[in-house]
């Protein structure tokens, strides 16, 4: 089952003169359950594919679908709300917000429209990840490894289509960086969930299913491992 | 370098320097106006003893001729010496000096050339006070400068409370700049210094305004306190506006030390930090411990929640504001109310319990009213209905046993009476009988009113006593003092002298009443056990030398006739006026006019304190706008992330909305209950019904205050969020140099 369809997306900074172009036709496709990693070079353009596909940006051209969304359709409160139930977002600096504790950071989706959690599923992450004893917690007071597991677990309880993590192991050690990929290898597994990872680390880019290199805005090779 | 740093950083971040440069500026503008104005007390004051009591720093009083003046004269620093009052060894000689400072070493000396005593030396410690010039005789407390300095202190040490936030705040916000200047080797005296530098170059003007401001400002004040209260209260003399260089510099020096001050405590803090602590500092809303907002949780949902969580985060930086803001709404609101108290307690007890009482009321200084002779003159003046010419006089009288009342023996007698008002005597307890001396035909008149038989040989006494256990002077309960004597044929009342009861005088009593006759006077307000005794001016000559005891001045008590105008009054109390002074000196006040200036006074009082409390509202509303407009630098991050994790843009819009509504609704939600308790305090005390106060209540200017305050914490957000969303997501999700 497709979950992520992207046909001539093309991304261009500035105008005329001072024209970049981010990303140079891209067509992807990406099926439920899989953990995809984008891998390249720093400014070939990763982030700006993440960006567009988590709906924080739009194409110049070309369309994204994801679950059956387009999302350049989208006005800004759409996407807002599609980015809340659609897709999970994870940063190399863990985005948590400094004011609420774990718990309620993990929340947060949920909360924004106004739903409850069902608690089978967030003990089931909150475990998973480790976190079951810190969620009282704020995020000052959590380790880096610590604020990257509450970030996972925020971007999971919504179950989202696609979970989209830009460097999640970037600002961490190497244990905590490797904890942070099985983590999300078994949560991918577990929850049958959609990973697109964007790493330059080709240790992380290794433990995919799928890995995709871009360079200069366009996607050079696209390989699946076993 | 700093030079170059700090000058590009003012130039390129101006909106961040708007709320130092309001600290500032309102900090100058306080304090000048308050240094003007006292200055101009001080001149006022200054005037007033120079017109009252002379200019003079010393007198000698013996024996002078016209070579003694000359000789007084030659001395060194005397300015003027002159002959003023007195003959032959009584003669004062006035000495005036050019250097005030010697007018305790000097007069001595001179006095000794004139063998004059040093007991016949006075000195003018009221004026030379003036010029805080002390003498250890001089006993009397001269509180003006040390008030002045301790009101100067108060003022500076609140405003430096109020404002070194705003400096902390904008400070503050580079903290991770000035980290990266200590890592690579700004020592904390340059960042110290460049943060001071800085913040001189953004107070300067906003001092030198301010307190050009406060100089036009105490100018007004004066102005104010001329028009308000010049014309009518009598013997004031017109303020005329003055000022000083020294003053100037004193306010300059006083307002450039608090702002001074107010950048150094967060520039002392700031520089002291330890480079990587600096550095990691993101300025973004952190809390350090977990802090639910349950209220707003359940009241505005997740919104309300992250809104109360980033106000409590932002608690330092919205400190002044929030403090200001409280302050100035409560002091305003309180202030309103007190007035309103005040003018309801004032007409109630004072114009509308005298009304009828009086139109013109003249008072004639320093004279006797047994030889006073124009009273009829008075009342055939065109305009006059009744005119009574009263003096009161101080005696006392002993009250028996037997001749109290049945009601005051019941209440305990002299049992509540202090010992100030009331001794016990022979036979009885001496108490005070103030005698009110009527001209004999207004006597006469109050006989008939009272149904008694008119004779100027006799005197009627009040006979009444508050209830004293029921404090509520508003509503008092009287009952009668004494026993009124069966045969009030043969009544009589022993007035005794005051400060020597021994001699005394009998006077017939020609009725007992509880009735008094129409004079602007109050009975026993002070002392509750008093014996007023109205007697004819015909029967005080005859005992005034056993009594004596006439206050100083006599007054006349003129009604000028039903639904009289206050043009009609005007031309009646010139008239009235213009009779009296070729023979006495008087000072006449006028009904209406006293009304409307009393509605004046408290209205100037009600402006002058509701101008410091816009002041103190002004310092919050600025702070509450450098916060949001530093919010594109402060809050991007934090705007990103709720927008990461899906919250729409009318969402945080929400949540901005309830931050603004907190911000702008707390000082309500705390001052209303304590409004309440203050308003029932001084219902209370004032023995005023709610419902008197409640048909008054300043409702207008409260909420015109209330919503001035929302609409700018409201207008200040609003520019905060539409400067915020215009922020790009993906740039600031791209921008790690703020990590």
């Amino acid at each position: 089952m497709e979950i992520l369809k992207c046909e001539g997306v093309r991304k261009v900074y500035g105008e005329r003169s001072k024209q970049v172009v981010a990303l140079d036709g891209i067509d992807l496709s990406v099926g439920k359950g899989e953990f995809v990693a984008i891998v390249g070079a720093s400014g070939s353009g990763k982030s700006t594919l993440l960006h567009i596909l988590g709906s924080v940006d739009k194409p110049t051209e070309g369309k994204v679908l994801i679950d059956g969304t387009e999302l350049s359709r989208l006005n800004q409160t759409q996407a807002a709300i599609f980015r809340r139930r659609k897709v999970g977002l994870v940063y190399q600096f863990y985005n948590l917000i400094p004011t609420l504790t774990a718990r309620k950071n993990i929340l947060m989706p949920l909360a924004l429209d106004k739903k409850k959690p069902n608690q089978e599923f967030f003990e089931q992450i909150v475990n998973s990840l480790g976190i079951a004893d810190r969620l009282e917690a704020m995020p000052g007071q959590l380790s880096g490894g610590q604020q990257q597991r509450v970030a996972i677990a925020r971007s999971l309880i919504y179950r989202p289509a696609l979970l989209l993590a830009d460097e999640p192991t970037g600002n961490l050690d190497q244990r905590n960086s490797k904890e942070i990929i099985d983590m999300l290898k078994l949560l991918g597994r577990s929850l049958e969930q959609t990973i697109l990872l964007i790493t330059h680390d080709e240790k992380v880019a290794m433990e995919a299913q799928r890995v995709i290199t871009v360079e200069d805005g366009r996607i050079i090779s696209d390989e699946r491992r076993r | 370098m700093w030079k170059a740093y700090s000058s590009d950083y003012i130039k390129n971040n101006r909106s961040s320097g708007v709320s130092v440069m309001i600290a500032a500026f309102v900090s100058a503008v306080l304090l000048s106006l308050l240094c003007g104005s006292f200055y101009n007390m001080w001149k006022y004051e200054v005037e007033r003893i120079e017109l009252e009591e002379g200019g003079w720093q010393s007198r000698l009083t013996g024996a002078f001729d016209r070579q003694d003046i000359e000789t007084a004269r030659n001395f060194a620093n005397i300015r003027e010496a002159a002959i003023r009052d007195g003959e032959g060894a009584e003669t004062v000689m006035e000495l005036y000096f050019d250097d005030y400072r010697a007018v305790f070493s000097d007069t001595p000396r001179i006095a000794d050339q004139f063998g004059v005593m040093p007991e016949q030396i006075n000195y003018n410690y009221a004026l030379l006070a003036m010029y805080m010039i002390r003498s250890p005789q001089d006993t009397a407390p001269r509180l003006l400068f040390p008030m002045f300095v301790a009101i100067l202190l108060l003022a500076s040490v609140s405003l430096i409370l109020i404002i070194h936030n705003s400096f902390a705040v904008s400070m503050n916000a580079r903290m991770h700049q000035f980290g990266i200047f200590a890592s690579i080797g700004a020592t904390p005296k340059q960042i110290r210094a460049c943060l001071l530098q800085e913040a001189a170059v953004l107070c300067a003007a906003p001092i030198l305004v301010g307190n050009l401001l406060g100089i036009a400002g105490s100018m007004g004040v004066i102005r104010l306190s001329n028009i308000l209260l010049g014309n009518d209260i009598p013997g004031r003399h017109e303020a005329a506006f003055g000022y000083h260089p020294l003053v100037l510099a004193l306010t300059l020096c006083a307002t450039a030390l608090t702002v001074w001050i107010s950048a150094w405590l967060p520039a002392r803090k700031l520089s002291r930090l330890m480079p990587l602590e600096a550095i990691r500092s993101t300025g973004e809303l952190q809390l350090k411990r977990r802090n639910n907002s349950r209220v707003l949780a359940r009241l505005f949902g997740v919104e309300g929640e992250l809104a109360g969580n980033a106000l409590k985060a932002q608690k330092k930086a919205l400190r002044t504001a929030t403090l200001s803001l409280i302050f100035s709404f409560m002091a305003f609101t309180v202030m309103q109310c007190f007035f309103a108290t005040v003018q309801i307690s004032t007409r109630e007890t004072y114009f509308e319990r005298y009304q009828d009482a009086w139109d013109i009321m003249v008072t004639v200084r320093g004279a006797e009213m047994d030889g006073f002779e124009m009273a009829g003159a008075i009342r055939e003046l065109n305009g006059v209905e009744s005119a009574i010419v009263y003096q009161k006089a101080l005696a006392k009288t002993i009250v028996t046993e037997g001749e109290m009342s049945g009601e005051m023996k019941a209440l305990g007698g002299f049992t509540h009476a202090s010992d100030q008002y009331v001794t016990e005597a022979d036979g009885g307890w001496l108490v005070n009988a103030p005698v009110i001396i009527l001209d004999d035909n207004s006597f006469m008149a109050y006989c008939e009113q009272i149904g008694a038989i008119p004779q100027p040989d006799g005197a009627v006494v009040l006979n009444r006593i508050r209830d004293v256990t029921n404090p509520d002077f508003r509503h008092p309960e009287y009952m009668p003092y004494i026993h009124a004597q069966d045969s009030e044929e043969n009544a009589a009342s022993v007035l005794r002298r005051q400060g020597d009861t021994e001699t005394a005088a009998r006077i017939p009593v020609l009725a007992y009443t509880d009735k008094v006759p129409v004079l602007r006077e109050e009975y026993a307000t002070l002392d509750y056990y008093e014996l007023v005794h109205f007697i004819p001016v015909s029967l005080w000559r005859e005992i005034k030398g056993q009594i004596g005891g006439t206050e100083p001045d006599f007054h006349i008590c003129v009604l000028g006739g039903e639904h009289v105008t206050l043009e009609e009054l005007d031309a009646l109390q010139s008239r009235i006026d213009q009779l009296l002074r070729q023979t006495y000196g008087t000072e006449s006040e006028n009904r209406i006019r006293e009304y409307e200036t009393n509605g004046r006074q408290i209205q100037g009082m009600r402006v002058i304190f509701g101008g410091f409390c816009v002041l103190l509202a002004v310092i919050g509303i600025g702070d509450v706008f450098t916060n949001t407009v530093g919010f594109v630098r402060q809050r991007k991050r934090e705007f990103a992330r709720y927008m990461s994790v899906g919250m729409t843009p009318g969402e945080i819009r929400k949540m901005f909305c309830v931050e603004a509504l907190v911000l702008a609704g707390r000082p309500v939600l705390i001052t209303l209950p304590l409004a309440v308790v203050a308003v029932g305090f001084m219902l209370k005390m004032s023995y005023l019904g709610a419902e008197e106060f409640f048909a008054e209540t300043p409702l207008a200017p409260i909420l015109f205050f209330m919503l001035a305050i929302w609409s700018s914490v409201a207008l200040a957000y609003r520019l905060g969020w539409r400067s915020l969303r215009r922020i790009s997501l993906t740039e600031v999700l791209r921008d790690d140099t703020m990590l």
